[in-house]
């Protein structure tokens, strides 16, 4: 049945043209308003932030290698990863849990272009992350005492695996629009992202498959000896993260053969740029770098600038050459202590690496038995200047830094006082100089090579003439050095040299 | 009055019911009321026009937009309002921004335009003061209220309402029928409902189904009339009554074929109504 009330041509509404991703734009400013307003990304944004400033705070002790910085800025922004990908989930679910989806279902824009809206909604809260970054990197790259390079690809992982855990949670609501989905997936993004790296290694090809790796290195290396793919890596991770989100708006529906080519084509791009990104990373050292890396440690001196300052030369490698000034004050209190003809030898201190093995491996040295050599490492600054000092001791009273792991005697007192007799808090730094964390008993020195034996005798003896200060121990030192440095000399006779009471027992090793 | 909305043969089949069969209509500017029980086909002839579902048969135009081609699906939505029966909300999201999101889906870019339009809605639809308000927060009244002004952003031409006054207080509906009164000037709007009284106070047309078919397409005068001389009062229930109740006054009203001398009363719209149902359901037992 049907009633003609008036037979007249129908009105077509006259629609002005439209540009279809401003409404995409729209949605996505909206979106990612919504998304930086959610508390589990207020609340990790804030973990962020004093995971920075923790960081900051304790890492390098204030002499910071920017090679390294730039890695250790890749872990924190997973903190915000995982709320990002809970909660584009949540957000791309939001019309099905609250049934939304039958009013939004026909209106003007489609599944698609909704899917590709929260797709950029990611950018802000990655852009935060790229200026927390930034911040974390700037903080040690302004300081005077920095050294080094950082890279940008390494730099980029960081806000990089935040993109790919929204395109994650994108993807699982397209896919698995379930609640269960996410925690699942966030448990398997901390294994295949933490863990298994943890377990793989850095310098494994498969590795780098995950998005953060190696970082935790203990090894500082010329920047240029690092060979991390990590421009590569880049690569991998924008097109992975660019690959699941396209999958994501591809498999939404509601799109038109334009919008579907022109998705298929960015898709194909986004794969092209991820498996060009993975085969650059795993194509592992180039060869110039294992050549350069073998240089570095066997033949330090032919890539190394030396300068000198004072009496002594310091060679280091370029990055390091601002930095021989602060070992220069250090050789020089040292020095300053000493007597005889120590307190004027010229020193080669000498900046060495194990570099052969990259970032893996624990980088032991063997010590040098070269006459007045000193070694320093690349990391400076805490329980590292105690131990460059310690070094630089031991070769004033040895001769040499070989003969410091096998002495035994009273002379091992002499080195500790040259070594931290002239430091403001010396007590603190024995504690932080010695293996044990301790200042009673007997422990291993730590050195920039290889450790000296201290017993539990000739840490009392050191400890008391810490405490007694270098006005009172200086002159004694001076005017006794030619015994206190004569090998085989006893702790005791030492102790009684220098006017301290002796420890009981013969100097005895273990 | 010109037809701004046309349909012919709709016909739609989910499994072996059938939910249209071979409805055809022309709306025109106003409130057309679309009457009829449970199960009749409304909420299913609704969505076919809101797009929400295509039919298997038969054409229908919306404002010159033919909605069987994706771009003239697309032309479609932009002219449409759309208000589904029990409408969902994103209870976290304030009364603006749920209306502001419904906006940029209808494809209102401009973010300043955009806003003062959902100022607008907001105010049309008397929200202003709670639009900070989150949803969860707000009375069924007043998020049915979103929900038409959600509906309404844009100016659509066309406004589909699916029973908007289920569950509303007499107050409520009463301060909703103004609204899609005040809607319905100047756009076309079909508004399901169940309540005729809603249809004799709001509509100028009214379509009755059952069955998933068109039973009566006519002004609310011309259902009333339906009932011209078949509504009698009597001191007891009448028993050949189609219906019959006792009404506050203490006598009975009888609608039907009244008996010889019955003393007949002014017929309403939901005699008209009932009886076009009753005689539906004469045709399927006959």
């Amino acid at each position: 049945m049907s009633t003609v009330l008036t037979e007249a041509p129908a009105e077509t509404s006259t629609a002005p043209a439209r540009e279809p991703w401003s409404a995409i734009f729209a949605l996505a400013r909206f979106e990612s308003r919504k998304l930086l307003l959610r508390i589990p990304v207020l609340f990790m944004l804030a973990a962020y932030v004093a995971w920075i400033v923790w960081r900051t705070k304790s890492g390098w002790y204030g002499y910071p290698a920017l090679q390294d910085v730039d890695r250790a800025t890749q872990t924190g922004p997973l903190l915000v990863g995982f709320a990002v990908l809970l909660c584009v989930n949540q957000a791309v679910l939001r019309s099905q849990r609250h049934d939304t989806e039958r009013l939004f279902g026909v209106l003007v824009l489609e599944p698609w272009r909704r899917t590709a809206a929260h797709a950029l909604s990611i950018l802000p809260v990655t852009g935060l992350v790229v200026l927390g970054v930034a911040a974390q990197f700037g903080w040690q790259a302004v300081k005077s005492t920095a050294v080094g390079h950082g890279s940008v690809g390494e730099l980029l992982v960081g806000p990089l695996c935040v993109l790919l855990c929204g395109a994650i949670g994108l993807l699982m609501a397209r896919l698995v629009p379930k609640p269960f989905a996410i925690p699942v997936a966030a448990v398997l993004l901390l294994v295949f992202s933490v863990l298994a790296p943890a377990s793989i290694g850095g310098g494994s090809a498969t590795a780098w498959l995950t998005p953060i790796v190696g970082e935790g290195s203990t090894k500082t290396i010329p920047s240029e000896l690092i060979g991390r793919p990590a421009v590569s890596h880049s690569l991998y991770l924008t097109g992975l993260a660019l690959t699941l989100a396209l999958l994501a708006v591809l498999i939404s529906k509601g799109r038109t053969k334009t919008s579907t080519a022109v998705l298929a084509g960015s898709l194909a791009g986004a794969i092209a740029l991820g498996v060009v990104g993975g085969v650059g990373q795993a194509a592992g050292v180039s060869s110039e770098t294992v050549a350069a890396r073998t240089v570095a440690t066997l033949n330090p001196q032919k890539v190394q600038s030396c300068v000198r300052h004072g009496r002594s030369t310091y060679c280091a490698f370029p990055e390091w050459v601002p930095r021989t000034a602060t070992w220069a004050e250090v050789t020089d209190h040292v020095q300053s202590l000493a007597g005889g003809t120590a307190q004027t030898r010229k020193l080669l201190v000498q900046q060495r690496v194990e570099a052969r093995y990259g970032m893996e491996g624990d980088g032991a040295i063997e010590p040098s038995t070269t006459p007045n050599q000193v070694t320093v490492r690349t990391m400076w600054g805490g329980p590292r200047t105690p131990e460059f000092s310690a070094a630089v001791a031991s070769v004033l009273v040895l001769g040499n830094e070989k003969a410091g792991g096998d002495v035994c005697d009273g002379r091992m007192v002499t080195i500790m006082w040259l070594a931290l007799g002239w430091t403001s808090d010396p007590v603190t730094e024995l504690r932080a100089v010695r293996l044990s964390d301790t200042v009673t008993g007997s422990s291993i020195v730590l050195s920039p090579t290889n450790g000296m034996t201290m017993t539990a005798g000739q840490t009392s003896v050191v400890r008391e003439l810490l405490a007694a200060g270098p006005s009172t121990v200086t002159p004694k030192v001076k005017a006794h050095w030619a015994e206190l440095t004569a090998p085989k000399v006893t702790t005791a006779k030492v102790a009684q040299l220098l006017g301290v009471k002796a420890p009981g027992g013969a100097d005895k090793c273990e | 009055m010109t037809t701004t909305v046309s349909a012919a043969g709709l016909s739609l089949r989910y499994g072996l019911t059938t939910a249209l069969d071979d409805v055809s209509l022309r709306l025109t500017e106003g409130v057309t009321g679309l009457l009829g029980p449970n199960g009749a086909g409304k909420t299913t002839l609704l969505r076919v026009l809101a797009t929400a579902v295509p039919a298997d048969e038969g054409t229908f135009t919306v404002l010159g937009h033919d909605p069987r081609t994706p771009a003239g699906r697309q032309e479609t939505r932009r002219v449409l309002g759309y208000l589904p029966q029990t409408p969902g909300f994103h209870p976290d999201f304030s009364a603006f921004d749920f209306v502001d999101y419904v906006a940029i889906l209808k494809e209102l870019t401009d973010r300043t335009a955009r806003h003062n339009e959902v100022r607008r809605v907001l105010a049309e639809v008397d929200l202003s003061d709670v639009r900070g308000k989150r949803i969860k927060k707000l009375s069924g009244g007043m998020r049915q209220r979103v929900a038409l002004a959600a509906a309404l952003v844009g100016d659509p031409g066309f406004l589909v309402l699916d029973e908007p006054t289920v569950g509303l207080d007499p107050e409520q509906r009463m301060r909703f029928r103004e609204l899609i009164a005040r809607a319905g000037e100047g756009r076309t709007v079909l508004l399901s409902t169940h309540q005729t009284e809603d249809v004799a106070m709001l509509c100028h047309r009214v379509v009755v189904m059952a069955a998933g078919r068109v039973r009566f397409d006519g002004t609310p005068a011309e259902l009333t009339a339906r009932a011209a001389g078949r509504v009698w009062s009597s001191s007891e229930r009448d028993p050949n009554a189609k219906a019959g109740w006792r009404t506050g006054l203490g006598v009975f009203r009888n609608v039907g074929d009244p008996p010889p001398g019955a003393e007949l009363v002014e017929p309403t719209l939901e005699d008209g109504y009932l009886l076009t149902l009753d005689g539906m359901h004469a045709e399927a037992t006959a």
